[in-house]
Parts: C-alpha cells; structure tokens; sequence
C-alpha cells in the first residue's frame, strides 16, 4: 500500500518534471539558440547540415552591430520612450488609480470599465486614427509623441494593477494620518505609497517591458533615425537580398539585456508585489 | 480638553438617511459612549466627529468652536481605531511621533513626548520595533500612545477592544479607564459591548437604526431605560419582559398577569386601571421568598451555577423569565419556586410604542 503510494508519488513527479523541462526548452530554447547563432561566423550559419554548437566563435556580430548599423541610436531612443511611458503612466496613474480606489464619484465604475473595453480593441484599430491625430499635434516621429501613445494602451492596464495593491491597503491608515495631521495627498504618499511600492514597482516593470517591445505603433509612428525604437530598427534590417542572421541575433541579445538587468534589479520587490495578498500577510 | 455639542445632525447615503437628527451634549472631561447594534449609526456619528465623513445637515462643535468646515487634522482631535491603524512601516517610535513630525515639532521636542507616552503607557521597549513584530496588546497601547502624544483636545475612540482577547480587553478597558481620569480629556467611545459602556462612560448614547434612544449617565441607562430596546440591549441577561395590565384598587396599583402580581409604586393618581403594560424586572432583582411575601410564582426551568451567583430559568404561565439568585441556590427542575421583586427597580413600558411609562 504504502509501496504503491510512493510509486505513484515519483511517476507524479517525473511527468511534473517532464511538463516543465517541455515548457522552458520551448521559453528558453530560442534565447540560447539566437545567443549561439550571434557568436557565429556568417558562413557557419546557414550550413547544410544544422551546427548547434559553434566550432569557432567570434563576436565580430556585435561590433557589427554596434558600430555600422546606428544600433546605438535605437536603443538609446527605446531607453527614452520607456522611461518617458513609465514616467507619465506611473506620475498620472498612480493619481487614477488611488481615486478609483477611494473615491465614489458619479460614473467611476463605467469610466473603470471604459479602460478595460480600451484594452479589448486590437491595436491595429487605433492606430490609424491614433496617426491622425498624432500628425494634428505635430508629434508624429517625435519620442514623446511614441511614448504619448504607449500611455494610451498602457496606463488602463497600469491603473487596474495598481488600484488592486491600493484597495489592499487598508483605508484606515490613512484616516490615522489625515486626524495625525495629513492631507489627503499627503497620506497617499507617505502611507499608501510605501504599502504598495512592491506593486507599483510590478507594475511599472510591467509598463517597462511593454514599452520597450512595443513594435507596431513605433513602426507606424517613426519615420526616421531620429525617434525610431530597436524592433523597428532590427525588423529593416532585413533586407531584401539578405538577411544578416548572426547580426540580428547579436541584436537581439542586446535588446533584452537592459531587460534582464532591469529584472535582475527589481525581481525580489517585483515577485513580493505580484504574489501579495496571496497568502494572509 | 473640551466640550462637545453635536446639533442636529444628520447624515444621508442618497435617498438612504443614516443619521437622524442627532443632539448629544458632553461635558468637558466627560467620557461618552456610543452604544449600539452592528449598522446603527454610531462609527458614522464617530466619523463625522473626527471629520473623515462629511454631515448631511447640522452642527458639530469642539470647545465651541464649530469644526464641520474642518479638515480631520484642523480639529485637534486624536483616534484610536478598531485595527489600531499603525503605520506597517514606521517603527513604533515613529508612529507614535509622526502626528507630532506632521505639525512640525522639532526631533528633540518629539522624542521627549514621544518618550513621555511610551512610559505611561509601558511600551518604552518596543520603540524601535515594527508594528509587525508586536502582539495586540502591545499595539492596542502603541495606538494609544499615538493618540495621547498630541495632547489633543477630544480623543475618539472606535471600538479598541473588540479584536483583543477577553482576559486582554479587561486589563485594557481598566486602562483606558486610568489614563482618562488621569488625562483629564474628553473621550468618545464607541461600542456594542454594555460592559464598556457601563463601566467607562460619564454618558451613554444608546442608538439604534440612526436614531438615540437614548442619552443619559450609565445608572439612569440601566435602571430607568427609556424603552424596551434599551432595556434589553443593557444588562446581561436581558431584562425580563412580561406582559400584563394595570389593577387599581382600594390596596393601591398592582401590575397583574398569570402567576404575576407585583405592588407598584404610583406618584400619580388616578392610575388608568386595567390598562396593558409590560413589566420589565432585571434577574438581579428576583429574590426567592416565602409562598406569603411572592409576587411572581412559577416552575423551575433550568437552573445554572455560574460560580458567583446561579441563573435560573422559572416558567411563569406562558412566559420564561431568568432570576440571578445566589451561589448555593438548591432548587431543582420542576420544583415550585416564589420570587419578589423591589416596587422600585420595576420598569413599565407601552406595549404598542415600547416607551417607558411612569407611573
């Protein structure tokens, strides 16, 4: 009895184990796939018969790359339309989603369920008329007018995320800190905010990412060097009598290593934010 | 220190109205209780006095000064809440002084103060720890502290004991006790528990569904409540209710119902004879006397020894009514038992509007 118990327990966790190794190799697979194909010689890449370890590496990629392609530039513009969307997502959101969670005003609950309707249209529908007005203002290739319209998709997701960490913090707080002498604001800042930094840093990574791979408005928004992201930028690399495998990879690799570095920084708070009210705290 | 007027006030969620009405009147240094059931009105009325919930109508002045224009931290008052409401990430020193830091008082000024309350309080080695790491007690007196730190004028007070153990709420009700004769400052209190509101109050509110039934010191509330609800929601057991009628006679006023037949004292004259009343005796009042000197007669129900006295439940007609009898009370189930009651502690009340009537 207990012999099949056991039995049954390790047959448990071999196919638990199988599923997962399945899962990562298929996540992971092509990340160490296009790091190995950037390490190549071009001639190495496409062979006759498949070559999964290079026998001669080079890094020739990444100074290719780097150096002739105005890759740079393309990262530099991406860093700024991030930080540019998180920083109006988090100073405008932060303030709507405090007052969708404290505040009952006339219309709050359609104007919450207006952002999620935003978020069901597909993006290819609001982006023509979104072009339109973007060319009225004047802010077409402009990376603030990029930034201005990843706000756009972004800031309904960011706000329902966020007002979920404010509605876990308890509202009696902050009426301890409006009798001990704080405005409204200022209670927000110095006791909601604290409480729900773990969320609003899940958040604003999840903005982050986001805005930093965000392909199709940038594609149609940006017309040249000026404001142009990374996704765009690789994506014409691709000629039409060629196509440069081992320096797309290498910029591949670049584009999601301010991405790790982000993680890396922010994972413990992140996880902490995205997993709270889980369990009873 | 201050008095408290509110006038009139009242309170509305849309069409639903909350509040009606409300005239409470306290005393500088007086302690008041708001009593009541879950949803009567009483955390709403402590809001509005603390100026986290806006009034609908009327007034509300502290030492005078009328403050419902006011923001909470313009009315000099200071609130304990039922969650205590400590700040999760500020060590308990910093809670304690951070109504003082928000004012602007200087670190030394505030850590003397903040010193000051910890020691009257017995807390003064917790200072440096979080609200996390301390039991309820000791967050009970951290919150405490946070409101007496400020010295403020009026200290609001919702429901501090009701998520702390039995033996932990007399320990602390007998402090909140000591630190208002010891401070001096007017306090308003809220609660459903009738132990806390006797054993604390200088004035009770009585409130149900948004209205006071009524206000008056602890010992008025008790033995001469204003209505049924009242009577029945002060004192544990509950006041017997037996309904009856009035009998004048040439021997005087008696209330009369089966097995009932109690002497009452009547100021005025003439008494409306054969009028329905309901008589309302507290168990402590029931003694057990001979079959000559009995006034309610009935059958022995259940008998239970608390240890200090023994509740027993007697049959009388169709009615049940519970005597606190004392420690070595021997009656048995089913045996006859003769019980008297004192004309004076009895209450009368109107079957039909449950007031109380005097007699």
């Amino acid at each position: 009895m207990i012999e099949s118990k056991r039995r049954r327990r390790v047959i448990a966790n071999i196919a638990t184990y199988f599923v997962l190794a399945t899962l990562s190799t298929f996540c992971i697979g092509p990340m160490i796939w296009m790091f190995l194909t950037s390490l190549k010689y071009e001639a190495d890449i496409v062979t006759q018969t498949m070559q999964y370890i290079p026998r001669r590496v080079t890094l020739d990629n990444y100074v290719a790359i780097w150096t002739q392609s105005g890759f740079p530039r393309l990262i530099a513009n991406s860093l700024v339309v991030t930080f540019l969307t998180v920083t109006i997502c988090v100073a405008t959101g932060t303030l709507a989603a405090y007052t969708f969670s404290r505040f009952a005003f006339r219309g709050r609950t359609k104007l919450m369920l207006g952002y999620l309707v935003m978020r069901m249209f597909p993006a290819v529908m609001m982006i023509i008329p979104l072009y339109v007005v973007m060319r009225g203002v004047g802010l077409v290739d402009s990376r603030f007018g990029l930034a201005l319209a990843y706000t756009s998709f972004l800031l309904p997701l960011f706000v329902w995320m966020l007002k979920g960490f404010f509605d876990s913090a308890p509202k009696e707080l902050e009426s301890a800190a409006r009798i001990d002498g704080s405005t409204r604001l200022g209670a927000m800042v110095r006791i909601v905010m604290p409480l729900a930094r773990n969320g609003l840093v899940a958040s604003s990574v999840f903005i982050a990412i986001a805005a930093w791979n965000e392909f199709l408005f940038a594609l149609m928004l940006t017309t040249g060097q000026g404001s142009r992201t990374w996704p765009v930028g690789l994506q014409l690399m691709v000629g039409e009598f060629q196509l440069p495998w081992g320096v797309l990879a290498a910029g591949g690799i670049l584009s999601i290593l301010p991405v790790i570095a982000l993680f890396a920084i922010v994972q413990r708070t992140m996880v902490q934010g995205l997993t709270a009210g889980a369990i009873k705290g | 220190m201050a008095t408290l007027s509110i006038k009139d006030v009242r309170k509305s969620y849309g069409s639903v109205q909350v509040l009606h009405g409300v005239d409470i009147e306290l005393e500088d240094g007086g302690f008041l209780v708001l009593l009541g059931p879950s949803g009567c009105g009483k955390s709403t009325l402590l809001n509005m006095i603390a100026g986290l919930d806006d009034t609908s109508g009327g007034d509300i002045l502290i030492g005078g000064r009328s403050v419902v224009d006011l923001a909470p931290k313009d009315r000099n008052i200071a609130m304990v809440f039922q969650s205590y409401a400590l700040y999760p990430t500020m060590s308990v020193e910093r809670n304690i002084g951070f109504g003082l830091e928000m004012r602007g008082v200087d670190a030394d000024q505030r850590k003397r103060a903040v010193d000051d309350a910890a020691r009257l309080l017995q807390i003064s080695h917790l200072l440096d720890r979080r609200p996390a790491n301390l039991s309820g007690g000791q967050r009970q007196r951290v919150a405490m502290g946070r409101a007496i730190v400020r010295d403020p004028e009026l200290f609001l007070f919702d429901e501090p004991l009701s998520n702390l153990d039995a033996k932990l709420r007399v320990e602390m009700r007998t402090e909140i006790k000591r630190l208002h004769e010891r401070l001096g400052t007017s306090i308003v209190y809220v609660t459903h528990d009738q132990i806390e509101a006797m054993t604390l109050a200088t004035k009770v509110a009585v409130m149900k569904g948004g209205h006071i039934q009524q206000f008056a010191d602890p010992r008025t509330i008790y033995e001469r409540p204003a209505n049924v609800f009242v009577a029945s929601f002060i004192g544990s057991p509950a006041m017997n209710f037996l309904p009856g009628r009035l009998v004048s006679d040439a021997n005087g006023v008696r209330f009369a119902a089966g097995g009932v037949s109690v002497a009452l004292q009547a100021s005025k004259q003439p008494v409306d004879s054969e009028r329905p009343v309901v008589l309302g005796i507290r168990p402590e009042e029931l003694k057990v006397v001979g079959r000559d000197e009995a006034s309610v007669e009935g059958v022995i129900d259940v008998v239970e020894p608390t240890g200090p006295e023994t509740m027993v439940t007697v049959q009388v007609g169709e009615q049940s009514i519970v005597a606190r009898l004392p420690p070595r009370f021997a009656g048995r189930r089913n045996e006859s038992i003769f019980l008297a009651v004192d004309p004076a502690s009895v209450n009368l009340f109107n079957p039909g509007s449950e007031q109380r009537i005097d007699i």
